[in-house]
């Protein structure tokens, strides 16, 4: 019945259109349940979304939605006209449907005459308190200036880093390594923007969750206490740094690769059921630190200061530093999902939303830089095989710039660059392609090899060689301390 | 078309039907026009009388042997220089002679523009199912496919050449996109709201019906062709054979078998995968979809959809992903050879 529903007789059956309000088209179900032939029905149907004037579009003014369904049925109705020489019965049977309608739309076109005017008296009294209430405060005097800058601060969108090969891979002086920008907003669609506080802050708590400035709740109910981070960092020529460390220097995020249930009425149960099963199993094995349901809802379960066992053996460097404990220095967070290749956004816009909550808070909270905010799949490696993508959860596909983070897939793979690490044709089959970041790691590998006359091959040799001494050198958290050695011992 | 020795019928379209109470002596036609398979329909919608002819040739030396072989084999053939020409039905037994590949006029949906013959044979074969109209400027809808990213979006050609050819036979045309033609031929009772697939040789074709309106259309440009020449690859057999086999053995619901059924189960899942992939993406990159508290039904048409079990491994795929809309019950055509043809007649027939 609107114009975007109407379509020239030779393309009505082939070209995709706009689909009817639902109103208008709940109207015309109720009347074509009435008719039995598929013929006549689609005759009716077409005849009713196609063949109506442009005055259709006024339907959508009317104000009261029972007087705009009212219409819409009276035109439907009308539209039986068309059919009615097909079957006499229809005409008959909807003859007094069509007078009753007529009245309810005559009736609820008047009503709305009059309510229309009651409406914009109410409007322009409210415009013009409004306006009253903000001449008085410029009156009081308050700093406007001061104002403008905090409404600006607390809505600017947060400037995405550029993250660059250097930053990953190269080793900055220490005034130039990256400073933890306080996280303010995330970037977003113009028309998704609101006040956003500069601050995440804990607003309200109760026995089992927490409420966060950002609209962030925290489920505390699965929480439980791991064993205390304690790791150390190494540098890239192979040195571990003296201090140790116990708090979370990045996130790791995952998918839970868990069975699902369709997200559908009907199935609500089995969801709620399948989401119970997956908590309770990742807190029985410690596996996440944070768990987001596919409903959004963020559960905590092994509590930020201990370790959650979800990395597995990973690799991921910044600056100088190079993490090869994940466990301990990154914080697991995982989606009830299964990532399913990555080419389609494996999460529900629930988890979403959560995800960057969570993101922004954590951030905040440990100080956390953008480029430390990883995927497993790209951490992921497996050192018996030398190769990348042991888990490949995240591997293509994660929403950084949803998260206000940089995209990196595009920034060189440390496990590769630095280590040497390969992959094999399983992995090109799954993946499908190499990402960007991959490629580029490749490459200074190869000019490496190249400007030092040696193959390949060799070069990953030695690199691998390297991975293992350094590994070997970690301390386990209640282990001796470490040998410190060079990458030229 | 020189020596054309049409054998295909020529059926009279007569007999009681709603398209004929309604407008004289009318003889409305659906025509499914499918990369592996040509059908018609015709009649009224309740029991339509439908026809098929195999979309494909063959071609043999020419010989005054083979010429006079073929004929009294009433075998439909035309001659075309110093070649015989074999088309339709009859041409997949020819290729099993010569334990050869039949060749096919269309290739993903569309005219096969790989094919020098493309036209003539299609038209030909079209000529088996539709008779020169008794009453000139009579109505005919025939199946169109959704532009595929594969066939670079370009179905001009291929519509306006059938479009033509039957305006010449005293028609007139009406585009039915393919995946809309099942929604018309199954989902009456539904208001015409739902999503019809239809998955033919060349490719597979998605609409999603809103009270008859295709608020999307898409299509992926694999079928079962892809589906016989992979494994016919992998296997080591011609594709026409594993076609065979397909039709005739294939069980979805049964692991295991010979080194063919592994193969088909196979790339009959990675199909699947790739159709549901697409139609999520689709999905998603679609601004307006139908608001619709009701579950959206889902009717699988087409000679790939056929297998047993095949039903079962759609659902399964679909269901593993959130949509956003409600995935109601997912049920096989009455007839999924002939839906995409019936639902063509239905729009025929609703014409004024």
């Amino acid at each position: 019945m609107t114009a975007a529903a109407r379509g020239s007789s030779t393309e009505r059956y082939r070209r995709q259109r706009p689909p009817v309000s639902r109103e208008c088209a709940d109207e015309l179900t109720r009347i074509t349940d009435d008719i039995d032939d598929p013929i006549v029905k689609l005759r009716y149907l077409q005849n009713a979304l196609h063949a109506e004037d442009d005055k259709s579009a006024l339907v959508q003014l009317v104000p009261i939605p029972p007087a705009r369904r009212a219409w819409y049925r009276l035109k439907g109705l009308r539209a039986l006209d068309a059919v009615s020489d097909a079957d006499d019965e229809i005409a008959e049977r909807t003859l007094a449907a069509r007078q009753t309608a007529r009245r309810v739309v005559v009736g609820a076109s008047a009503a709305a005459m009059l309510f229309i005017p009651v409406v914009v008296a109410i409007v322009a009294w409210q415009v013009n308190r409004w306006r009253s209430e903000s001449e008085q405060l410029a009156s009081v005097g308050s700093s406007t200036a001061a104002n403008a800058t905090a409404i600006e601060s607390t809505t600017a969108p947060l400037d995405v880093p550029q993250v660059t090969a250097e930053t990953l891979t190269t080793s900055p002086r220490a005034e130039e390594a990256p400073v933890n920008q306080l996280p303010v907003a995330e970037t977003l669609a113009a028309e998704d923007l609101g006040i956003v506080p500069s601050m995440v802050w804990l607003a309200d708590r109760g026995p089992d969750w927490e409420l966060y400035s950002n609209g962030l709740r925290i489920e505390t109910t699965h929480a439980v206490k791991g064993t205390p981070r304690d790791y150390r960092v190494q540098t890239r020529d192979g040195k571990v740094l003296p201090s140790k460390l116990n708090r979370p220097i990045g996130i790791l995020f995952h998918t839970s690769e868990s069975d699902l249930w369709p997200l559908e009425p009907g199935y609500e149960k089995e969801v709620r059921k399948g989401s119970e099963a997956l908590l309770r199993f990742v807190k029985r094995e410690q596996a996440y630190n944070y768990m987001i349901d596919r409903f959004g809802r963020v559960y905590r379960i092994v509590d930020d200061d201990s370790r959650a066992n979800h990395a597995g053996h990973g690799v991921w460097a910044r600056g100088d530093e190079v993490y090869l404990d994940l466990n301990s220095s990154f914080l697991g967070v995982s989606f009830e999902s299964r990532w399913e290749g990555g080419r389609t956004l494996p999460i529900t816009r629930a988890q979403l939303i959560a995800g960057r909550n969570l993101t922004h808070y954590l951030r905040q909270r440990f100080a956390i830089a953008p480029e430390m905010c990883v995927t497993h799949g790209l951490a992921s490696v497996s050192p018996k095989r030398g190769l990348i993508g042991y888990h490949l959860d995240w591997a293509r596909g994660f929403p950084f710039e949803a998260f206000g983070l940089p995209d990196l897939y595009s920034q060189p793979l440390p496990s590769v660059a630095l280590f040497g690490f390969n992959y094999d044709s399983e992995f090109l089959q799954t993946m499908g392609e190499r990402w960007p970041g991959l490629i580029a790691a490749e490459k200074q590998l190869a000019n490496e090899a190249r400007e030092r006359a040696i193959s390949l091959d060799e070069l990953r040799r030695e690199r691998q060689s390297d991975y293992r001494r350094w590994r070997a050198a970690l301390p386990s958290p209640s282990g001796p301390e470490p040998v410190l050695e060079s990458r030229n011992q | 078309m020189d020596d054309r020795n049409d054998q295909g019928s020529e059926s009279s379209g007569s007999g009681s039907h709603t398209g004929q109470s309604q407008s004289g002596t009318r003889t409305r036609i659906g025509l499914d026009v499918g990369t592996s398979k040509v059908v018609s329909a015709r009649g009224d919608n309740i029991s339509p009388t439908t026809d098929s002819q195999l979309n494909a040739f063959f071609d043999v030396p020419y010989s005054a042997l083979h010429e006079q072989g073929l004929k009294a084999n009433r075998t439909p053939f035309y001659r075309e220089n110093d070649r015989l020409i074999v088309y339709g039905d009859a041409s997949e037994k020819f290729a099993h002679i010569f334990n050869a590949n039949v060749r096919r006029p269309m290739a993903k949906g569309i005219l096969n523009p790989n094919e020098p013959q493309a036209t003539h044979v299609l038209e030909t074969v079209l000529s088996t199912l539709v008779p020169q109209s008794r009453n000139p400027g009579e109505l005919l809808a025939f199946s169109v496919p959704a532009a595929a990213p594969e066939t670079g979006h370009e179905l001009t050609y291929h519509e306006e050449t059938i479009k033509r050819y039957l305006q010449g036979r005293g028609y007139t045309p009406l585009a039915v996109n393919e995946g809309l033609a099942v929604v018309l031929a199954e989902l009456a009772k539904e208001g015409f709201t739902g999503i019809g697939i239809s998955c033919g040789g060349g490719m597979c074709n998605v609409a999603i019906s809103y009270l008859s309106i295709p608020s999307l259309t898409m299509s992926l440009a694999h079928g079962g062709d892809f589906i016989d020449s992979s494994v016919g690859a992998v296997v080591n057999e011609p594709a026409t054979r594993v076609k065979a086999i397909k039709e005739e053995t294939l069980d979805l619901t049964r692991e295991g078998g010979d080194k063919i059924d592994k193969a088909l189960h196979i790339y009959y899942d990675k199909l699947i995968e790739s159709l549901v992939d697409e139609l999520a993406k689709a999905v998603q990159k679609t601004p307006k979809l139908p608001r619709n508290d009701q579950p959206m039904p889902i009717v699988l048409a087409g000679g790939t959809s056929k297998p047993n079990g095949f039903r079962e491994r759609f659902e399964k795929a679909l269901r593993r992903r959130s949509w956003p809309f409600q995935v109601g019950d997912v049920r096989m055509a009455s007839d999924p050879l002939t839906a995409t043809a019936r639902g063509a007649l239905v729009a025929a027939l609703a014409e004024r």
